[in-house]
């Protein structure tokens, strides 16, 4: 029975503890709450009344009032849509890689890394205190509600979005920052120079193209449903596979049974699974092998970064690489 | 016996000292974390924000996301903890946490399928379906366990057995849907990141359960004499293990679907606790739980403190300093047996 007793005691006591400080932290909660409604009024009866633009995107509405210059953007192709219209956001999720950037936008630009595009810090992109966030549907969809208390936040299709949906993502941005006739401009243009890359690629139009990202354990067949291989069907040349996934798993069997002409490849750093197929007989027996058309091309560009600008780098990078022979 | 022993040397201190140091680390823990991040807050800044002299960003930081994040740590820390210190007393195995039972890979594998195969749905269902899986997974284990009359070994290896279909699972869906490996990878270590208020309410449960499972305890230490003698002091020891089994489980599951599959507070905390204070359930519940917030603080603040504004999960620095104590302590056992 006394043992029952100390017991009573001792939960009790840890229970109480455990208790206060819980209401303690509640109550700062509760506090905060109240603010951040006020904040809210405030925000939106301010937006109703300075009239601003309502932006339509993946997650809902956005009110944007004057025009954002300080934009925090979470994925690369929206550094790229900002570049296009000759802007460089304040913030960017450069997964800490600054040459990334550069290479991105062509040049070492001023900004604050905040962190991976996975994970971006809330408290960096709050400490910016931006007058717009750019997120992707993908990722950031859980945290929407977080970026829109620190700014407004467009959510738009940018990881593993196609090329026509990355078209409209770019058009969506230059609504937002009110240049919606430099987009078209600017997109009629785009459209020229893909046409005349068209032209003037002299591949045999029989021949089939297949774009690759090869890893130290997996060859990756992009198919024409991917962004690249959109792309390159734009660019009038046919990609070996087509199929509603944009990705494909393949080994060695599988890629000699497709046997494409041209062997476009992302490498990724590091160890190479094409590098144990060179070996096998099967490789040997490939087209693009036999015929010496195999090409390496850039990892980010070719697979990360999309967007105007990056697309037309691309469209050159085919025609330079296959014009060649 | 070995326990007795250890019980000796370790009753130096009074228990409700030890409880109440542990209570203030985790106090000073909290303190110095909430200065911690990208942005660094200097302890004064801090208290001059607390009482009102306040700078609107830093606050603004403090109060959505510092504040809520260490609140989940403590309750998340002390619920895994409580869990993992009653599993190590049904089961009787000192090696016994929430991964063994099976429960945390269901969540997880719940998790992995909303992740892969619908992505778009609405962000409530990926800690709903985590909880279900648990749920599922613990349900299965309780219906296999019950005919054979809940016996320590029957649990863990119809928990293990259940992990590693489970595990199975999992490793099926991230080599199928190689592209979306690092946000499962990312649930399945567990991480803090972008928990807020919201994560709090979900985890009120545990602040009912965890004091609930503290007043059980009495009946855990006469569940550790043995089944023939608990019976002989008039205890259903089928029975209470079912209820205890129960809430542990809730418990984990409910830790989880917030926060992800973190790994080894469950484990370690009990047997840091048990160094502490010894093995009477009733200073040990609650030591396990405080040790089990204490580390899960730690591990979240160091991950936002250490290379800003990179975040490391908290799941692996869980890991980092939980894997290496495990092996000290499967050597220390073995050394035992």
């Amino acid at each position: 029975m006394q043992s029952f007793i100390k017991l009573g005691k001792l939960s009790g006591l840890t229970l109480i503890l455990l208790f206060t400080i819980m209401m303690v932290l509640a109550g700062c909660n509760a506090a905060q709450n109240n603010t951040d409604k006020e904040k809210e009024e405030q925000t939106s009866t301010g937006a109703k009344e300075s009239k601003g633009r309502v932006i339509k995107h993946e997650m809902g509405e956005t009110v944007i009032k004057n025009t954002p210059k300080k934009i925090v953007t979470l994925e690369l192709s929206f550094v790229d849509s900002l570049n296009t219209l000759g802007m460089t956001p304040l913030g960017i999720a450069d997964d800490n890689k600054k040459d990334m950037i550069a290479k991105l936008v062509g040049s070492d630009i001023d900004y604050t890394s905040v962190g991976t595009r996975e994970q971006p810090s809330l408290e960096v992109i709050s400490s910016l205190q931006p007058d717009l966030i750019i997120a992707d549907v993908e990722r950031h969809s859980a945290i929407y509600k977080d970026l829109q208390q620190i700014a407004p936040t467009i959510v738009l299709k940018s990881r593993e979005s196609t090329y026509q949906e990355n078209l409209d993502s770019f058009k969506t941005i230059a609504e937002t920052l009110g240049q919606a006739e430099t987009a078209e401009k600017r997109l009629s243009e785009h459209e020229k120079i893909i046409n005349e890359i068209n032209s003037k690629l002299n591949l045999d139009t029989n021949l089939t193209v297949l774009p690759a990202v090869v890893r130290d354990t997996s060859f990756q067949a992009h198919t024409t449903s991917s962004y690249d291989g959109e792309l390159l069907e734009k660019l009038g040349l046919k990609v070996a596979i087509q199929d509603e996934q944009p990705y494909v798993e393949m080994s060695l069997e599988q890629l000699v049974e497709i046997n494409p002409d041209v062997l476009l490849l992302a490498n990724n750093e590091g160890k190479l699974l094409t590098d144990e197929w060179k070996d096998n007989p099967l490789w040997k027996d490939l087209k693009a092998v036999k015929n010496d058309q195999i090409y390496s091309v850039d990892r980010d560009l070719w697979t990360r970064f999309r967007g105007i600008i990056s697309a037309e780098a691309i469209a050159k990078d085919t025609l330079t690489k296959l014009n060649e022979k | 016996m070995n326990t007795k022993q250890k019980l000796l040397l370790n009753r130096n201190f009074h228990p409700n000292l030890v409880l109440l140091v542990l209570l203030i680390i985790i106090l000073i823990l909290s303190i110095v974390s909430l200065g911690l991040g990208a942005i660094y807050i200097t302890p004064s800044e801090i208290i001059r924000n607390f009482i009102g002299e306040e700078t609107q960003s830093q606050r603004f930081i403090l109060n959505n996301y510092r504040l809520p994040r260490i609140i989940i740590a403590i309750i998340v820390g002390a619920g895994l903890a409580t869990a993992g210190a009653i599993l190590q007393g049904i089961l009787r195995n000192p090696l016994a946490s929430p991964d063994v039972i099976g429960v945390t890979k269901g969540a997880g594998l719940a998790a992995v399928i909303i992740i892969v195969l619908f992505p778009s749905s609405p962000i409530i269902f990926l800690p709903l379906s985590a909880f279900i899986g648990a749920a599922i997974i613990a349900t299965i284990l309780m219906l296999f366990v019950y005919k054979k009359g809940a016996q320590p070994n029957t649990l863990a290896l119809v928990g293990i057995a259940l992990g590693a279909i489970c595990q199975a699972g999992i490793e099926y869906f991230m080599i199928k849907f190689p592209d979306n490996v690092n946000s499962t990878l990312l649930w399945l270590t567990g991480s803090l990141w972008a928990r807020g208020w919201e994560h709090v309410y979900i985890l009120l449960p545990c602040l009912i359960l965890i004091p609930l499972l503290i007043g059980l305890t009495s009946k855990l230490d006469i569940l550790s004499l043995g089944d023939d003698i608990a019976t002989s002091l008039g205890e259903r020891s089928k029975f209470l293990r079912y209820i205890l089994l129960s809430v542990a489980v809730i418990l984990i599951g409910v830790c989880v679907a917030t926060v992800g599959s973190i790994g080894f507070i469950g484990l370690i905390a009990p047997h840091i606790a048990r160094r502490i204070v010894g093995s009477k359930f009733k200073v040990l519940l609650p030591a396990s739980a405080l040790v089990g917030a204490a580390l899960l603080l730690v591990a979240d603040s160091l991950g936002r403190g250490l290379f800003p504004p990179l975040e490391i999960p908290a799941g692996i620095i869980t890991a980092v300093i939980g894997a290496p104590y495990f092996l000290y302590l499967l050597r220390s056992e073995r050394k035992k047996a």
